[in-house]
């Protein structure tokens, strides 16, 4: 800073000086009021994870019992598992044909295009009850989905109701088309004229160009798509039918039977997960966003 | 030279829904031949490129290079390259990966790959920036870059949009000449669109001039320049003056009216114009000479000569622009090289005779 904006600057803040610093001290504070509503209910779920009493208000001293416990109980296992095949399997297929429907929607002019194009968006804004209630009439009606996929993943004997599975795709490729196809928006076309020039034909255009370009935009919506997938519980709760518990759906039967720092532990895990995937999400965008620069460069 | 046309037009027309964006456009571009679209923004100049590349499809009309019809032959499969107005490269990709792309769709071999990239590389003085990114190069070199991912596989024929148009003047300059050179050097028939007339001047075999769709006049740029053959073209290459006059006479000589009943020869008139028709008289200031009343020669039919007085002088370095106030009104402007320093300036308010050859006068249609 040299003297001259230094001196300009004292000379504007010296009319009020008092007013100001009251005004910035309230905004602190009503920013760390705000924080910590946020986070504290947060905080306290972490610390009383490590409490060494069943009691879940008041602190005895400190332990990793409950996450040993946790490990042990194979039905948390097993749901853990659940969730991370759903997860992986939903994020796979709505990746894919959430993309595609970008594509589409982006590219191309078709009969009907503006209601394909509003109804795309219609399982991100309607509640999650409507849609898993929707779902479910349509499971029972068209009598498909309720038995289970069979399947051996990483070592464990899963059984995923086809039902959850379908559940998921289809909220989830809502969020993938849209977070593509506003990359795809962005994108600047004659990069593929470019390449068609260049003797690259459709195909060639699309996997050399137009899907490296889209990539950030496509693993930032299957990261959500994945997160989403891990979080949810009314849409799996309604199209899972018995017996089949996913790591949400089992904490919400286990605090039917009270409260207990074990839950804590299994919260603190998932939200370890989350956060891990909110940094990673980050990292991808801020390489997104370098990108982004190329391009409006390249413009 | 005589051989067929590298790229041939041939009554094309593009429409957009109710737009005519080409309107009955035939050309014919010599091989070798460095070749300009000139025209204003939305003239209709950068679809035609874009038909001659495959990325748009004339309504009607056909488009044949090196004497074979495209059709709706997509661009992948024409012997043409473009470089692009803001050069389109791949930001995903180096230098290296820029510049071999179109060879490696080609399905050409490695070794052969590299040895043309490096030398479409040192072409355009880019040796050692292989590995760069786009984004880490400046205006100028990015320009380079797009230049050597288009040569690199040798097209029968090389489409640029307004390549220049994102550099400051100097580097613009610069290029103007460097691209000339490099099209002298590589013998690849060149089809360059721009708005910059200056630019089509300094660097263009022929010109066509367009404007809303049609071209108007293709010619050398001298031609061009010198023997307008359209109002539009007159006006928009260079300056003129442009006088309302009445056509008296079109043969032998071709004689028209001022408004004050002033005759004046001329030496060229558009050929659809008749005896009695308003039209414009189109003079180039540097055509025009400036007289005292007892300089003067004695009249004659080949030299136009008119009063008036002195209104304006802008000194301007290497000329001195003359305004003079006719006696029906309308103005011209005389541009004087300021050759003498010593000499005598005219003065405002004086009286003058403006004179000049009839040969440079050209009668065209007031449409």
């Amino acid at each position: 800073m040299t003297t001259e904006t230094l001196t300009a600057t004292q000379e504007r803040a010296r009319p009020q000086p008092r007013r100001l610093a009251l005004g910035s001290w309230l905004l602190s504070g009503y920013g760390i009021v705000g924080y910590l509503f946020l986070y504290l209910p947060i905080i306290i779920v972490v610390i009383f994870s490590f409490n060494d009493s069943r009691s879940t208000a008041k602190w005895a001293g400190f332990t990793i019992d409950w996450y040993r416990e946790m490990l042990a109980d194979r039905q948390i296992i097993l749901s853990l598992w659940n969730s991370l095949f759903v997860a992986i399997v939903s994020t796979a297929i709505s990746t894919v044909m959430g993309t595609l429907a970008a594509m589409g929607l982006e590219r191309y002019s078709f009969r009907g295009k503006l209601a394909v194009d509003s109804i795309l968006y219609l399982p991100i804004i309607i509640p999650d009850i409507a849609m898993a209630i929707m779902l479910l009439i349509f499971f029972n009606v068209s009598g498909i989905g309720f038995e289970p996929w069979r399947v051996q993943f990483l070592g464990n004997r899963l059984a995923v109701p086809y039902s959850v599975i379908i559940g998921h795709v289809a909220f989830n490729i809502s969020f993938v088309a849209v977070v593509v196809r506003a990359r795809l928006a962005n994108m600047d076309r004659t990069l593929e004229e470019a390449a068609q020039d260049l003797y690259a034909n459709t195909w060639q255009t699309f996997r050399r160009v137009t899907l490296p370009m889209l990539m950030p935009g496509i693993l930032g919506g299957a990261l959500l798509a994945f997160t989403l997938s891990l979080d949810d519980f009314v849409i799996t709760f309604f199209t899972s039918g018995a017996g089949f518990n996913t790591l949400p759906v089992r904490v919400f039967g286990m605090i039917k039977k009270g409260v207990t720092p074990k839950i804590n532990a299994v919260s603190t895990l998932m939200l370890l997960f989350s956060l891990a995937l909110i940094f990673i999400s980050i990292l991808l965008r801020t390489r997104a966003g370098d990108e982004e620069e190329t391009i409006q460069f390249g413009m | 030279m005589d051989s067929t046309p590298a790229v041939e037009l041939c009554d094309v027309v593009k429409t957009f829904g109710e737009v005519t964006a080409v309107d009955h456009v035939s050309i014919q571009i010599q091989d070798g031949e460095f070749f300009s679209l000139l025209g204003p923004s939305g003239c209709g100049k950068t679809t035609t490129l874009r038909l001659i590349a495959g990325f748009e499809m004339p309504t009607s009309g056909e488009i044949r290079i090196g004497g074979e019809t495209q059709g709706f032959r997509p661009p992948f499969r024409r012997p043409v390259n473009t470089v692009f107005q803001q050069y389109a490269l791949f930001p995903h990709m180096t230098v290296y990966e820029n510049v071999a792309f179109g060879l490696q769709m080609q399905k050409i071999d490695r070794a052969e790959i590299r040895r043309r990239v490096g030398e479409a590389l040192e072409m355009v003085h880019l040796q050692g920036m292989e590995k760069r990114r786009p984004k880490q190069l400046s205006g100028g070199q990015q320009q380079r870059v797009a230049l050597a991912r288009a040569l690199v596989n040798r097209p029968k024929v090389l489409l640029l949009d307004e390549p220049l148009g994102a550099l400051d003047l100097k580097l613009r300059k610069a290029m103007q000449l460097e691209l000339k050179s490099l099209q002298e050097h590589v013998g690849i028939t060149f089809i360059y669109v721009t708005h910059d007339q200056e630019e089509a001047l300094t660097m263009s075999d022929r010109i066509a001039v367009m404007n809303e769709g049609k071209v108007l006049q293709i010619d050398a740029p001298a031609e061009l320049y010198e023997n307008p053959k359209h109002r539009f073209v007159a006006d928009f290459i260079g300056e003129t003056n442009f006088l309302p006059v009445k056509i008296v006479q079109l043969h032998p000589d071709i004689v028209v009216e001022l408004g004050d009943g002033t005759r004046l020869p001329a030496g060229w008139a558009e050929e659809h114009l008749r005896v009695g028709q308003e039209a414009m008289l189109s003079i180039r200031p540097e055509k025009i000479n400036l007289y005292e009343e007892r300089e003067l020669s004695p009249p004659n039919a080949t030299t136009a000569r008119v009063q008036g007085t002195v209104e304006r002088l802008v000194y301007v370095g290497t000329d001195t622009h003359h305004t003079v106030r006719l006696r029906n009104g309308d103005t011209i402007v005389a541009r004087l090289q300021n050759f003498y320093v010593e000499e005598e300036p005219w003065e405002v308010g004086e009286t003058t005779y403006a004179q000049w050859d009839a040969a440079h006068a050209r009668v065209l249609s007031k449409e």
